[in-house]
């Protein structure tokens, strides 16, 4: 009896704790996204008109051959980059972690681009890559090689955004791997030595299941990011050549505010919405097992 | 333990009702200071005895832009005793404008970027002038008529123009001079030039003869006498007229060969192409002439009229007016200001020379200050048979979505004259039924 009686008294508190937060939540998330879900449904332009017009935005979204480019675009960043950005991280944050001097320098370096802004990172990269008198061909011109006018060709101008993309956020992510790596106990490393596990092993056995959890938020923070990619391509290439880098919240944001069709922006915005859950959800099946998140 | 907690309790109650009654607190106090300006503006007009009513003005300028509207409103001020002209930047204006007209805060009047007028004026957010404009007196022939026509919608008139540009082509006198060649007057001309100014070292192109791109290919189209939407509301890219224009290009690129795709990309200000030499020649506007000359040591550079296609010359018209919001207070106030500012000349003088901005007022263009000018002249002849971009809402959408990825995919070699117009017709047309108006 006493016992339940705690416990009752805990829930309150916990409730009472976590009501603010979820009062903000209700009042800035649930709140908007409910409205949003029925301006989907209506001709709403902010000026003159809301009226019903049922499922014909969705209707439209279906011809709409633009919202279809640019989601293959942002699944084609997705799945180069979600991948590439977990490995990289991984793999840097393994190096910064051997107690070696000089360490506390190359993690302050590779940190360095997430403290720049994505705007002014991507005009110094505009000049790295020009064809012409950019850093990167001018390198490439030594070996031999021409290189391409990488951000004004179709075959090279998506790509180049997942390249500096990886660049500017491997740090972040480089972080939360090394406060993974920092929190796996020293006796695992020290029983696996004895079963005379080698290096490799015991990153395999040891390390990597220990970091489930650190690579499911990354992985995740990351899927979201990469299908809601917007900054870098804006800057870098408007969108082009031949809409080879038109993003889906770039073209929601132009139907909405620039074309003042609200109604039907907040449709793709919803598509968007309903593929970045199931994403998430096919990510979190992959990582289930082994881990408690 | 108890008392811990009780305490922890009370901190929690006190974040919960600091924040709820910050939420609503805002909108509240700054519903109250709004309400307080409104009501209290008259008492204080009169406490003070200056009668002045209030013009709120916004815009988009910052900066130097905005100490030039200052200039105009102080000037405007001064020169009479029954408005006050305040102007207010505001970064995210348009977003702004949308909010601000249901709530009732809308500004009175409100620099305008033209183009926006055909997708805002059916809405029924602009107020007609048409009443002021023959009350008054005004004569429309003082103004461009295409000015005057992208801020139309149907018959009715939204705003008047206070500035107008269009693009001419500018040209590096040194090495024209080095060259021997005078500026270009025809298509043919201007091939010659540029395969003449262009220097390749192996596969690296050193100076590109002539800069051009996607975004310009509505001149290069009237240029070639073509429309780029018809009277029936279709895109007209795919007839002679648009193959004429892109086969051009294809000469330009592929057989004259004097540029390249992305060659000036992340060139900025001080490493320009244009102002290092490495371009020869390039289609632009009268807002680059003051960067240009800023480097005057190292750039002499000339500005011509655009050279003629097998259609005759063509140049696209751009520029901002001033408008009035439906929702404004203050529309007497407002039309005054806006009449002040655009219709009498000495004022649009005062204006362009403040902000070396073409006025909308053509009269304000018989002074010795543009007729004069060698750079600017040039963009007064221009101006007279520039012609203004299609009223069409989906029209800027339709550029950006279907034209000029067709047209990049052509450039790029991935695609012939004949795909490129197809597809960029087609999907051009989709664009363009799915944002007209219902």
């Amino acid at each position: 009896m006493a016992a339940g009686r705690v416990g009752k008294h805990e829930s309150r508190m916990a409730y009472l704790f976590i009501s603010p937060a979820m009062f903000l939540f209700f009042v800035f998330m649930v709140v908007p996204v409910g409205m949003a879900l029925f301006i989907s449904f209506t001709n709403y332009d902010v000026l003159s008109r809301s009226d019903w017009i049922g499922l014909a935005n969705y209707e439209r979204l279906i011809g709409d051959y633009i919202f279809w480019v640019s989601f293959k675009n942002v699944l084609i960043f997705t799945v180069i980059y979600v991948p590439a950005i977990v490995i990289l991280s991984c793999l840097i944050a393994l190096l910064v972690n051997q107690k070696k001097p000089g360490m506390k320098f190359f993690r302050t370096m590779y940190y360095m681009p997430t403290v720049t802004s994505a705007v002014a990172a991507s005009t110094v990269w505009l000049w790295l890559l020009n064809p012409e008198y950019g850093l990167v061909n001018e390198l490439l011109s030594y070996i031999g090689i021409v290189g391409p006018a990488w951000l004004a060709q179709t075959n090279t101008a998506l790509l180049s955004i997942v390249v500096i993309t990886l660049w500017m956020t491997v740090g972040s992510n480089m972080i939360i791997y090394l406060a993974g790596l920092q929190g796996v106990p020293d006796h695992l490393y020290e029983s696996a030595k004895i079963d005379g596990a080698n290096k490799v092993q015991r990153f395999y056995y040891v390390t990597w299941p220990m970091l489930k959890p650190v690579t499911f938020f990354v992985s995740t923070m990351s899927i979201i990011m990469a299908l809601q990619l917007f900054d870098q391509a804006y800057v870098l290439t408007q969108g082009g050549p031949a809409n080879s880098t038109k993003t889906v919240v770039y073209h929601i944001y132009n139907m909405g505010f620039n074309q003042l069709q609200m109604g039907y922006a907040s449709a793709q915005a919803f598509i968007l919405a309903i593929v970045l859950v199931v994403f998430t959800f096919v990510n979190l099946k992959m990582n289930r097992d082994g881990a408690n998140i | 333990m108890q008392k811990v907690k009780r305490l922890s309790v009370l901190c929690i109650l006190v974040l919960f009702v600091t924040v709820v009654s910050a939420c609503g607190g805002n909108n509240g106090s700054t519903g109250n200071t709004n309400n307080s300006e409104d009501s209290s503006n008259p008492s204080t007009e009169n406490t003070t005895g200056a009668e002045k009513t209030k013009v709120t003005f916004w815009g988009d300028w910052g900066g130097e832009g905005a100490k030039q509207f200052e200039t105009m409103a102080d000037a405007f001020n001064a020169s009479q005793d029954k408005y006050e002209v305040e102007y207010v930047v505001q970064e995210d204006m348009i977003t702004k404008f949308l909010t601000s007209s249901r709530s009732g805060q809308a500004p009175d009047i409100m620099f305008w970027d033209r183009w926006r007028t055909s997708l805002y004026a059916p809405k029924g957010v602009l107020h007609p002038i048409d009443d002021f404009v023959t009350e008054d007196g005004i004569d429309q022939n003082d103004f461009y008529e295409e000015a005057l026509k992208e801020l139309s919608y149907k018959d009715s008139l939204y705003g008047l123009p206070i500035t107008v540009d269009a693009r001419a082509l500018f040209y590096n006198k040194t090495l024209f001079e080095e060259k021997g060649l005078t500026p270009p007057t025809t298509w043919e001309e201007l091939r010659h030039a540029a395969r003449e100014l262009t220097v390749w070292d192996g596969d690296k192109l050193e100076r590109a003869g002539f800069s051009f791109g996607p975004w310009e290919y509505n001149m290069y189209h009237w240029q070639a006498g073509g429309e780029m939407i018809t009277e029936d509301g279709q895109t007209g890219f795919n007839t002679e007229a648009g193959k004429q224009a892109l086969q051009l290009w294809d000469q330009l690129l592929n057989e004259d060969k004097v540029y390249k795709l992305g060659f000036e990309q992340g060139m900025g200000e001080g490493t320009d192409a244009f102002v290092t030499g490495k371009v020869a020649m390039l289609n632009t506007g009268p807002w680059m002439i003051s960067t240009y000359k800023k480097y005057g040591d190292e750039l002499d550079f000339g500005v011509v009229d655009m050279p003629a296609g097998p259609g005759g010359k063509a140049s696209v018209m751009g520029g901002f007016g001033l408008v009035i919001p439906e929702a404004s207070q203050e529309k007497e106030g407002a039309w005054a200001f806006l009449k002040w500012w655009t219709a009498n000349p000495e004022n649009a003088l005062l204006w362009a020379k403040t902000s070396f901005n073409i006025p909308g007022n053509k009269k304000a263009e018989e002074d010795p200050f543009f007729q004069e000018d060698p750079y600017l002249k040039p963009f007064l002849d221009i101006l007279d048979y520039a012609q203004i971009r299609p009223r069409h809402p989906g029209y800027s959408i339709m550029e950006t979505d279907a034209l000029i990825p067709n047209l990049e995919l052509f450039l790029n070699g991935d695609q012939s004259i004949e795909d490129a117009l197809e597809k960029a017709e087609k999907q051009g047309n989709d664009i363009l039924k799915n944002n007209q108006l219902e």
